[in-house]
């Protein structure tokens, strides 16, 4: 009998996670402290959606680390011309006015699309490229904001919503092409989360307290039907960002233990069905994600 | 009855006048209230079925004989209690506020009716307890001993039931004491201290993990695992599961078997492991503990709200001191961290 925490082993089941809610799947898992990891197609690019919130915020606190800005900086927020989405000011009606870090804590916690393009207007694009390709993380890539990201969804799909659940439509959008819209690999996205996790974003005197409110925000996401639901314990601590579109839904985030123990994880996955409700898919996110982390810990 | 009551004051006709005619308001006072009973009880079942004709039906009477009952009901009260239309009957603002008195009145009734049935069958001195399945033959020999020693004289009527049926029973009046297994319903009962009956592992001997003098958890994934039936207790079930999967093991399939027998049975035909407290190995399989006692499962008695009079208390106390010697259960680990997630909503 194969261990089961051996790598073959541990690949085959996760593929079997994976599989078994309709979807295939990329997977990074790796011991912030040790380095030990697991993979499954972690160096392939993969369109990141809303996972690269995550490097707009890193790139946020980064900046703020470096003294380039200050992050109780506020900004206004008008009513009129607001990104699109489901949440937070994107939902909202009125005009206000709110600080770089609480349109951070926006971002992350209800993937706020407005908070993001704000950031991103803030920081520009190329300051994000810029800050990952210091991190190493070369092949993370942000081509877009997330309007502009959307644009290119009503584009192709003639700007009928229905139409994003046509497999021929779905087919041809660009959104899902990581050479054409926002990308990274599931190896670059882990080790984004190990250096927040490693104190290796934020630089500077006072680079500790910047790390520090990093990781708080990142664990504020409201939601909890993906990553967090494969660890449905109350002493082991997740942060994560989902990303999604069409097809696809992500997580990419750290886990906890009380023991010391803590991962990194990033999870990218396509499902064959164009159906927006999918829980079997969101729930095999975090079973995939437990596996991984399992047989790191065993 | 009426006939009766009177026959009755005749038959007292020699006494004093006072006397007389305290029994007569007593006994017109209990006519009053058992009748007041009676139209509750009536009175309950139309605002279950939201419809006199339906509630007739359960009744066993006719539709017009309730209406005539509910009717003097609320001229009685004084208040409209039900809104009749084609369609049925609902509850008035009123209606609500009595039902929910209503049901007080109804339970401890139930529960005189109870008493003193127990009276007539010349059971009033004994405890009615219970024991949750698979708590050791040793702990509750251990129990029965210890509580027949400290009380003499007092009986013990002991059941085995698992922790919703003693929930339900504490309740009704029918179980005085129980021994629960947490996670329990808690409306209406109080718990005694809780102890944690570490879980082990039950391996054929031939098994590689039998070597081992502890098991470390995730050495278990990927293995069928076998656990008491989920419908018997679906929290603890889950609870157990959970437990697992958080050090480490995610079990291949998990098979559910009642008896020991069968447990027994599927563990040696190879391959499965059983997740059971300790016990006393049968031939071919050995008991193993799990490294740290990551799996425990949450023990106390419980006893109804404010009915712990001196036989519960003893019962309570007795049965903690015997699952601590005799089942191996321990107070409470190391206080475990909780870190509350955005989606739990409330702050800690």
């Amino acid at each position: 009998m194969t261990a089961p925490s051996s790598p073959g082993a541990v690949r085959t089941r996760i593929t079997a996670a994976f599989t078994d809610a309709g979807i295939t799947g990329q997977l990074h898992a790796v011991d912030i402290d040790t380095g030990a990891s697991h993979g499954i197609d972690a160096d392939t690019l993969v369109p990141t959606a809303s996972v690269h919130k995550l490097c707009l915020i890193a790139t946020l606190y980064r900046q703020a680390a470096l003294g380039r800005l200050d992050l109780r900086q506020p900004l206004d927020i008008p009513a009129e011309g607001r990104s699109p989405g489901a949440t937070g000011l994107a939902a909202m009606r009125d005009a206000a006015r709110l600080s770089l870090r609480d349109l951070a804590t926006l971002a992350v916690a209800v993937s706020d699309n407005t908070a993001a393009d704000l950031l991103f207007d803030t920081l520009g694009l190329d300051t994000v490229n810029q800050c990952m390709a210091d991190l190493g993380l070369t092949r993370t890539v942000a081509r877009h904001t997330m309007r502009e990201l959307y644009a290119t969804l009503r584009e192709d799909s003639g700007g009928t919503p229905a139409a994003l659940t046509d497999p021929a439509v779905v087919a041809r959008l660009r959104a899902l092409d990581p050479a054409r819209t926002n990308h990274s690999t599931p190896r670059e996205i882990t080790g984004l989360l190990t250096a927040a996790w490693r104190d290796d974003i934020c630089p500077g005197e006072h680079g500790q307290e910047y790390a520090e409110e990093l990781r708080t925000v990142l664990g504020l996401q409201a939601w909890s039907h993906r990553l967090a639901a494969g660890f449905p314990f109350d002493d082991v601590r997740v942060s994560g960002k989902t990303g999604s579109l069409p097809t696809l839904r992500h997580e990419a985030g750290v886990v906890e233990y009380p023991d010391g123990g803590r991962y990194a994880v990033a999870v990218f996955t396509r499902a064959a069905a164009t159906t927006v409700t999918l829980p079997a898919a969101d729930a095999a996110i975090g079973r995939a994600a437990r596996i991984a982390v399992d047989a790191l810990r065993a | 009855m009426c006939r009766h009551a009177r026959q009755r004051n005749r038959h007292h006709h020699g006494r004093s006048k006072t006397h007389i005619a305290i029994k007569a308001i007593a006994e017109h006072l209990s006519l009053l209230v058992m009748d007041l009973l009676l139209h509750l009880r009536y009175f309950r079942t139309v605002a279950e079925e939201e419809h006199f004709g339906r509630a007739a039906e359960r009744l066993r009477m006719a539709q017009p004989s309730l209406s005539q009952r509910i009717q003097r009901l609320e001229r009685e009260l004084g208040v409209r209690l039900l809104d009749r239309s084609s369609r049925g009957a609902t509850l008035t603002p009123a209606g609500r506020l009595v039902l929910t008195e209503a049901e007080h009145l109804l339970t401890a009734a139930d529960r005189l009716t109870a008493a003193v049935a127990r009276v007539h069958k010349g059971e009033a001195g004994t405890l009615r307890a219970a024991v949750p399945p698979r708590l050791g033959g040793a702990a509750v020999g251990a129990l029965l001993i210890a509580f027949r020693e400290r009380s003499p004289g007092g009986d013990l009527d002991l059941r085995e039931l698992p922790t919703a049926r003693q929930a339900a029973e504490l309740t009704a009046g029918t179980l005085d004491a129980g021994i629960v297994r947490h996670p329990c319903p808690a409306p209406g009962l109080t718990f005694g201290p809780v102890l944690h009956q570490p879980l082990g592992v039950l391996l054929a001997t031939t098994d590689p993990l039998a070597s081992l003098p502890e098991i470390p958890t995730a050495a278990l994934t990927g293995r069928d695992l076998v656990l008491f039936p989920r419908a018997e207790a679906p929290a603890l079930h889950d609870e157990t599961l959970t437990a697992c999967a958080r050090h480490g093991c995610t079990p291949a399939d998990v098979l559910e078997a009642t008896g020991p027998d069968f447990v027994h049975g599927l563990v040696l035909s190879g391959g499965a492991a059983a997740l059971v407290p300790h016990s006393p190995p049968e031939p071919g399989t050995v008991w193993r503990p799990l490294r740290g006692n990551p799996v425990t499962w949450r023990t106390s008695a419980a006893w109804p709200q404010g009915r712990d009079g001196p036989a519960v208390r003893l019962f309570a106390d007795t049965a903690h001191e015997t699952l601590r010697t005799h089942a191996g259960m321990l107070t409470a680990p190391s206080t475990r961290m909780v870190f509350p997630r955005p989606a739990s909503e409330f702050p800690l």
